[in-house]
């Protein structure tokens, strides 16, 4: 298993209708990384996991996955990917046990290890008193969790999340995250999309951040702050309203207001939302340059 | 992931291991077992309203027969090309427009997406929804046989009843399936079936024989599978089995439809 478990070299895509929404893209996933894929609506993220799940064909570039060719091989590469579509459904006339052991079957399990592991994910994921309800009765979180269940089934080497916390309660979230913790632990490589900062700190080795299509960044959020030098973020009462200022030392910080008189002020780490937005806008300004 | 350490290599070739040898167990088995869970995700919503999908088979094809039957002549050799047409519209049709709408409706209300991420073949996909389209289609050739017997049509069917069913089906589903694969949303899609559906069996000669059809309709009947399937299914139930001609006419149709239904089928998007 030497090979990593996602590479993704020179990937673009542009649509019929001339929407490019993947530019040049490459980036590899290491077996047992957890990545996370930040970027805002329409930045290219659902493209880019269509894209490796072997659901939408590239216009440029190569996909591998565990050293299998997604673009020759699609069959043989879902066979290592547990896949969460953000957009798909559930079969409304069947209950939540019958989706589990019947996705277990065509994930390759044999009929009864598929039941057991139905039953082990419906204690799992907390699902026991919603079991053999239709799925047409469940909540959004549930069907959710559903999809989440379905998508790790077999156990897949790769599971690809794409926006899984969405419209999750907080609650839920965290059985979620507690979820995607074990599976973790367990050896998986997980690749998820979220809006979600907090949800990105909190789970994931590294970050990978896309707008307008682009791959902006990739790397562990401690390296992102440091590297863009936003370890440390003061805040501050000016004319102008409230301002913040960002360096990689909270004492330099404070004695660069403390130079201007400003007396009242709070100095905090930055978050990885700090970066991103950061990092977004100052894309932001030099594609405006470009234009 | 930079640091990851020896025992991190174990777990994750652990569940690599496993992946393998789910991979490895991928055969004949495999494509038989997912064209059986299809049929399961299809066949287990049909239980809980069963009672309304064999009261449709098997009471829309028989008023059909009769319908027909008033206005033709008291000719057993006319009253068997009824009872053929009526099954060719009753069995064929129906399958090929409950795979057309099925998977128009998987496709846009998003639960084709969640087969697609499953390693399996369109083929076992395609095979678990004829599968459970066929309930219907037993049910009405056992009603309109049943009812043959019973009410004293000179009847007597062969082997060659069965194959010209079946090509005739296949023909039909991968025709609608191709069809559809066109259609820009599920109105759109159902409407396409339906009418694909009726505009064969009206304008080909199935409900009378090529020597009784005008000329245009004729030239359509030519080209018209329902034709070639009609005109087997009225020999096999007059005790004949020189179907030969029509079953390989039905069979060139049954590739080429499939085929083409089977490559529109949108398993991966461009």
């Amino acid at each position: 298993m030497d090979s990593p478990a996602v590479e993704v070299s020179n990937l673009s895509k542009r649509y019929s209708n001339g929407t490019l929404a993947n530019r040049d893209i490459s980036f590899t996933v290491e077996p047992g990384e957890f990545l996370g894929i930040l970027g805002p609506n329409g930045a290219g993220k659902t493209t880019l996991v269509r894209q490796i799940t072997t659901e939408l064909i590239p216009t440029k570039g190569q996909i591998r996955v565990f050293g299998i060719d997604g673009l020759s091989r699609p069959n043989e590469v879902k066979h290592y990917m547990g896949i969460m579509p953000q957009e798909a459904s559930l079969y409304f006339g069947l209950s939540i046990r019958h989706h589990l052991s019947i996705f277990g079957k065509l994930r390759g399990l044999p009929a009864k290890l598929a039941s057991r592991r139905a039953e082990e994910l419906i204690a799992d994921l907390r699902l026991e008193e919603h079991r053999d309800k239709p799925a047409d009765q469940l909540s959004g979180g549930l069907r959710r969790r559903l999809l989440l269940g379905i998508a790790s089934v077999a156990d897949p080497p790769l599971l690809i999340l794409d926006e899984p916390s969405a419209a999750l309660d907080p609650e839920a979230r965290h059985y979620l995250w507690d979820f995607l913790h074990k599976t973790h632990r367990q050896g998986s490589t997980i690749i998820l999309t979220t809006h979600n900062m907090l949800e990105a700190e909190e789970l994931c080795d590294r970050v990978g951040i896309v707008q307008d299509g682009s791959w902006l960044a990739h790397d562990t959020v401690a390296r992102l702050k440091a590297a863009h030098g936003y370890e440390y973020k003061l805040t501050f009462d000016s004319k102008e309203g409230v301002e913040t200022i960002y360096g990689s030392d909270d004492r330099t910080l404070v004695q660069q207001v403390q130079a201007q008189g400003i007396r009242q002020y709070t100095v905090s780490q930055t978050t990885l939302e700090d970066v991103y937005l950061s990092l977004t806008r100052e894309r932001n300004v030099s594609t405006r340059g470009e234009d | 992931m930079s640091g990851t350490t020896s025992t991190d290599r174990d777990v994750v070739g652990g569940i690599m291991e496993t992946a393998n040898r789910l991979h490895r167990a991928n055969s004949i088995g495999k494509f038989i077992s997912d064209a059986v869970s299809v049929f399961e995700i299809n066949f287990i919503p049909f239980l809980k309203h069963w009672y309304v999908s064999v009261l449709l088979a098997s009471g829309t094809s028989l008023p059909w027969f009769y319908v027909t039957r008033a206005i033709a002549p008291d000719d057993p050799q006319v009253i068997r090309r009824l009872l053929a047409a009526t099954l060719v519209f009753g069995v064929t049709l129906s399958i090929g427009m409950l795979v057309g709408q099925n998977a128009v409706a998987q496709r846009f209300m998003g639960t084709l997406r969640l087969l697609v991420s499953m390693p399996m073949s369109k083929g076992s996909y395609v095979l678990g929804s004829l599968a459970f389209s066929s309930i219907s289609g037993v049910i009405t050739v056992l009603v309109l046989l049943g009812f043959g017997l019973v009410a004293g049509i000179g009847i007597n069917p062969t082997w060659a009843l069965a194959p010209s069913l079946i090509l005739a089906v296949l023909t039909m589903s991968g025709l609608t399936m191709f069809v559809v694969s066109f259609a820009p949303s599920l109105q759109v899609g159902n409407l396409a079936t339906a009418l694909l559906s009726l505009v064969l069996a009206t304008l080909s000669p199935v409900y009378f024989t090529m020597e009784q059809a005008p000329v245009l309709l004729k030239f359509f009947g030519y080209v018209s599978p329902l034709r070639y399937a009609a005109d087997a299914i009225e020999k096999s139930l007059s005790g004949r089995v020189d179907v030969w001609f029509e079953l390989t006419v039905l069979a060139i149709f049954a590739v080429v439809t499939m085929s083409l239904g089977l490559w529109r089928l949108p398993w991966r998007e461009r």
